[in-house]
């Protein structure tokens, strides 16, 4: 177990480089300029050479390795080291001026945002969407098992046709409609909740289940099918014989069993959901980082693009070593 | 097991979430939505109309637009007076008994560290060129942008941090030599222009030229060893006082911004909010509904998917009252103070204002098209009979539908203090299938098929049908509309590689010159490859000529060359600005036609005046929050001027419900009946 623990936690960094590698090509590659607005007064061509440079993006490999040596913290270790720093510091102070704080991993500047960082982006916009994400995976898994369970004890029944298409209208409907529905309802009409939906805890709520649904519809039919499986099998007999009750059948063996598909698809969905939604930060306008993925590509924002990409993947490399870690826990036959 | 992720999940959300949840600040006098968050704080960066609103709140120049007034003439701002000498090119401004925010009272010298930063190449900013008119300053730009150039060339040993500090140094005083900007006192500043520049005080209203206190500033620089540039921390533009009417309390990036009031403001007294928070919500739709529920006093820049409903709504309204429109506006009332003074109604909310930008129709000038065929738009024969073709009402009254008005000129009409604009050219098939056929194009014969280059923004596609439409039928071209993602679209029009296209242009000071410029030839916004000698020569002369009336009569001259005679440029329809307010509960939303706003003016109406207005201010803004507005009780005994006394009645429009709501497909269509139709109930 701590042997693959400490596998993947090398494997991390390898994975995280050719990640790194492949988006910086891709978002190199995206057509437009970063230092334009979308419309209006364009920058003399000076000014434009003078920013790239500042940025190093006048060049493919010079930008690819001053990332690669700000973000790491390579450069901070060295500046520290050398008393480049330190000298830098002294030198602010003589002058009269503050000296300027420097981050240990910079993951550089905002291009869209002038006067934001990266780190400052992500900083406050990951705990946001950390909160909500675990909120709707909750709200999913009781929505999801629930409805699961009730569909597989009688297939076919009312209950089930019922829940099947409730999941299905959970999964095809889009969240910005059922969002700005569940807007018009609560706030407008209901006076309950605000717009925009975030600043207290119960605030959460409206923008996690919209969230929750799409999860919830895919963990519902996920339960099901594995839930008829297991029930179908010769140890659910076995102890029915023995004269368990349906519910300890269900809840205790059965179940147990079920949730395995459901555990493996966990992890991929926690790292969707806590890394955020773009749609519903949209509409309950929530400060998370689901807008940056889509906002950072929109405007070609090098820095932010490949922050919240690094991001995503951490999380997804961990919440699925999680998920392994779980999965040997619960299933001893596992390797 | 379940158990173990459910309780590992709910920790999470609870640990995280006390990290990322705080309880929201009590409701602000006046909140808004600004449309979209502040991207800049630093008043020589500042470009976009929603960054310069809020800076009119947090700094001021020496003089201001007073925006009460349709024409925006200059007042007084920290300059209490000036005199101007008789050959118009030195300006003697005394400064008025001002203080920061933190109580250190203003300096001249803290205008010269201002206009030192907007004049900086390091810096270089849109507006740079616009302190070019001192004497002076354009030297000392191309002085240090050489130095720079030498420094970055020198070998890298040379190249130290105590080498760039030596430089910086010399280039503060380089600049107090070479740029004529003089302080004989702490409250005096001179300023001698390379020539008599009669909009010389409309070029000080722009926010790069307001002061930043120096004291407090300078502790920012960030002087770069590899390159020798200094920029400024970022974070300077948090930490500096404020010197107008509102400072800033707090910036949290994409949750909200909030201003509160200068107390050591020279004209606090005339400031009736004490708090402003400015919310980040990007949907348009629940910018809406954020607006119904009470929790926004004024939506700045309504782009909702319904906003033609919105308008058309409020058409209904006034011509319900057509009646009292007519006779309020004949005793000179502007559009808020009509709505004001009509019953209330949620339509009213609904505020269309003349906005500074105009939407034209690109046309390729270039002799050859991008794929080196001959370009037929090379000639001017040609570029008029497409304009002449275009039935322009159709798309703005059809195909927009929000209040805009025909563009026959670039320049929106009224819109520069002094200036008149030509009236263009009208709709005329006739003459144009004359032109077309004069050019060898009889019936379209010959002519290659017109590409229409546009982004999926707003309703571009449909805008384009209709353009080409007209071409087809009335000219009998053929066309083709090609749709791009919108840094593509950019991409191209920018090097030419188009033969028409979508286009707009929003002016960006008030000067004629702003919307004329981007045609002279050579010029970097000079899409349309446009190259004219009489146009460049019209432009050269207004730009040397002192007389201010004589320059306005050679830019429109210049203007009227553009677009009654050359068209490299189509003007179809002028912009409206859609705001969403309550006019009987707030006041002082400019509805001028540069869309200037100085929101420090503005005043919530409370109490006794809301309640006699009934449901419309108090109304609205007890549904959903419950929150009341706290503005001091003092303003509430003052009256609104022209506001007659109306028997209370409640309006039941924001709290409608919608019948058929459970079909989530018609929800935006729910709400607009909800939030504009509502008095029909």
């Amino acid at each position: 177990m701590i042997g693959l623990v400490l596998r993947r936690l090398v494997q991390l960094p390898l994975i995280l480089a050719i990640i790194y590698t492949v988006t910086l090509v891709l978002a190199w590659k995206v057509p437009g300029n970063p230092l334009e607005n979308p419309e209006g007064r364009r920058p003399a061509p000076e000014v434009v050479a003078a920013m790239k440079a500042q940025y190093n993006l006048d060049s493919f490999w010079t930008f690819y390795f001053s990332y690669l040596d700000s973000a790491t913290g390579i450069r901070y270790v060295r500046q520290e080291l050398s008393g480049e720093s330190r000298l830098r510091r002294e030198q602010a102070v003589a002058a009269g001026r503050l000296a300027p704080v420097q981050p240990v991993f910079d993951l550089g500047p905002s291009l869209s945002y002038r006067e934001q960082r990266v780190n400052e982006i992500i900083g406050s916009a990951l705990p946001v969407s950390m909160a909500l994400g675990a909120l709707a995976i909750f709200f999913a898994l009781v929505l999801g098992v629930g409805a699961g369970v009730i569909g597989a004890m009688r297939p076919n029944s009312l209950a089930d046709v019922a829940t099947l298409t409730l999941s299905m209208a959970g999964i095809s409907l889009p969240s910005f409609v059922i969002g700005a529905a569940l807007l018009l309802v609560f706030p407008v009409w209901l006076g309950i909740g605000r717009i925009p939906s975030w600043g207290t805890p119960l605030d959460m709520i409206l923008p996690a289940f919209t969230l929750s649904l799409g999860f919830a519809a895919y963990i519902a039919r996920l339960t099901r099918m594995s839930m008829i499986e297991q029930l179908q099998s010769d140890y659910i007999r076995t102890a029915r014989a023995k004269g368990v009750s349906v519910r300890g059948v269900v809840l205790r063996h059965a179940l147990r069993n079920a949730l395995l598909p459901v555990l493996s698809y966990l992890g991929p969905a926690s790292a969707l959901a806590m890394t955020g939604s773009f749609v519903v930060e949209r509409v309950f306008a929530v400060p998370g980082l689901g807008q940056h993925f889509v906002n950072a590509v929109r405007n070609k924002d090098l820095f932010l693009i490949i922050g919240v990409v690094l991001i995503f993947s951490t999380f997804l490399v961990l919440l699925n070593l999680a998920v392994d870690v779980l999965y040997r826990l619960v299933d001893p036959r596992i390797e | 097991m379940l158990r173990l992720v459910v309780a590992f999940l709910v920790i999470v959300a609870g640990l995280v979430g006390t990290l990322a949840v705080s309880t929201p600040p009590p409701r602000a006098d006046f909140t808004i939505i600004n449309g979209g968050d502040p991207t800049t704080l630093d008043p020589i960066v500042a470009s976009w109309l929603r960054d310069i609103r809020l800076m009119r709140c947090l700094h001021e120049g020496l003089v201001r637009s007073d925006v009460t007034k349709d024409d925006l003439p200059i007042e007084p701002a920290l300059a209490e007076r000036w005199e101007v000498s008789a050959d118009g090119r030195v300006y003697t401004f005394h400064l008025r008994d001002a203080a920061w925010s933190d109580g250190t009272p203003l300096r001249s010298s803290d205008f010269v560290y201002a206009w030192l930063r907007g004049t900086l190449p390091d810096s270089a900013a849109d507006y740079t060129s616009f302190f070019f008119h001192i004497e002076g300053a354009k030297e000392f730009f191309d002085w240090r942008a050489g130095a720079l150039a030498a420094f970055v060339a020198s070998p890298a040993g040379a190249r130290s941090a105590d080498a760039a500090e030596k430089l910086w140094q010399q280039t503060k005083s380089r600049f107090h030599a070479m740029v004529a900007l003089e302080t004989p006192d702490e409250r005096t500043l001179v300023v001698r222009l390379t020539r008599p520049v009669p909009y010389f005080l409309d070029i000080c209203t722009a926010v790069a030229f307001v002061p930043v206190c120096e004291r407090v500033v300078s502790r920012y620089e960030v002087v770069d060893a590899a390159t020798g540039r200094v920029k400024w921390d970022t974070v300077w533009t948090r930490a500096s006082p404020s010197i107008g009417a509102m400072r800033l309390e707090s910036w949290r990036f994409k949750r909200e911004m909030r201003l509160a009031k200068n107390p050591m403001y020279w004209d606090a007294s005339n400031v009736r909010i004490d708090s402003m928070a400015i919310l980040s919500i990007d949907d348009p739709v629940s910018q809406a509904m954020a607006f119904q529920t009470g929790a926004v006093d004024w939506v700045s820049d309504v782009v909702a998917p319904f906003r033609a409903e919105m308008v058309a709504g409020k058409n209904a309204f006034r011509a319900e009252h057509a009646e009292a429109v007519r006779g309020l506006r004949a005793r000179g009332l502007g559009p808020v103070e009509i709505d004001r003074a009509l019953p209330p109604d949620p339509r009213k909310s609904t505020q269309i204002f003349p906005a500074f930008g105009t939407f034209f129709w690109n046309l390729n000038c270039a002799p050859r098209l991008p794929d080196g065929r001959v370009n037929p738009l090379a000639d001017a024969r040609v570029r008029r009979a497409l304009a002449l073709a275009i039935d322009k009402r159709a798309v703005a009254e059809g195909v927009r539908r929000l209040g805009e008005s025909v563009a026959g000129g670039l320049v929106p009409p009224g819109s520069i203090r002094e200036y008149a604009g030509p009236a263009g050219l009208g709709r005329n098939p006739e003459e144009a299938r004359r032109l077309l056929a004069e050019a060898g194009f009889a019936n379209g014969n010959n002519f290659p098929t017109i590409e229409l280059l546009i982004n999926k923004e707003q309703n571009n596609d449909l805008v384009a049908q209709a353009i080409a439409k007209d071409w087809e039928r009335e000219l009998g071209l053929t066309t083709a509309i090609v749709v791009r993602e919108t840094k593509v679209f950019r991409e191209q029009v920018k090097n030419g590689n188009y033969f028409t296209s979508s286009a707009s242009w929003f002016g960006d000071y008030p000067d004629a010159t702003t919307f004329l410029e981007i045609n002279r030839t050579g010029d970097g916004n000079n899409d349309r490859k446009y190259s004219s000698k009489v146009f460049d020569d019209l432009m050269a002369r207004a730009e040397n000529e002192s007389d201010g009336g004589v320059r306005a009569g050679l830019l429109a001259e210049a203007e009227r060359v553009l677009v009654e005679q050359d068209l490299p440029l189509i003007p179809i329809f002028h912009y409206v600005n859609l705001n969403l307010f309550n006019p009987d509960g707030l006041e002082g939303i400019s509805s001028n036609r540069r869309s200037e706003q100085q929101l420090f003016r503005v005043r919530m109406i409370v109490g006794e005046e809301a309640g006699e207005k009934s449901g419309g201010a108090s109304g609205v803004r007890a549904v959903g929050s419950g929150v009341g507005s706290g503005v001091g009780s003092g303003v509430g005994a003052s009256r609104v001027a022209g506001g007659a006394r109306r028997s209370p009645r409640r309006v039941s429009g924001s709290r409608r419900r919608v019948r058929g709501a459970a079909c989530c497909v018609r929800v935006r269509g729910a709400l607009r009946e909800s939030l504009f139709a509502g008095a029909c109930a």
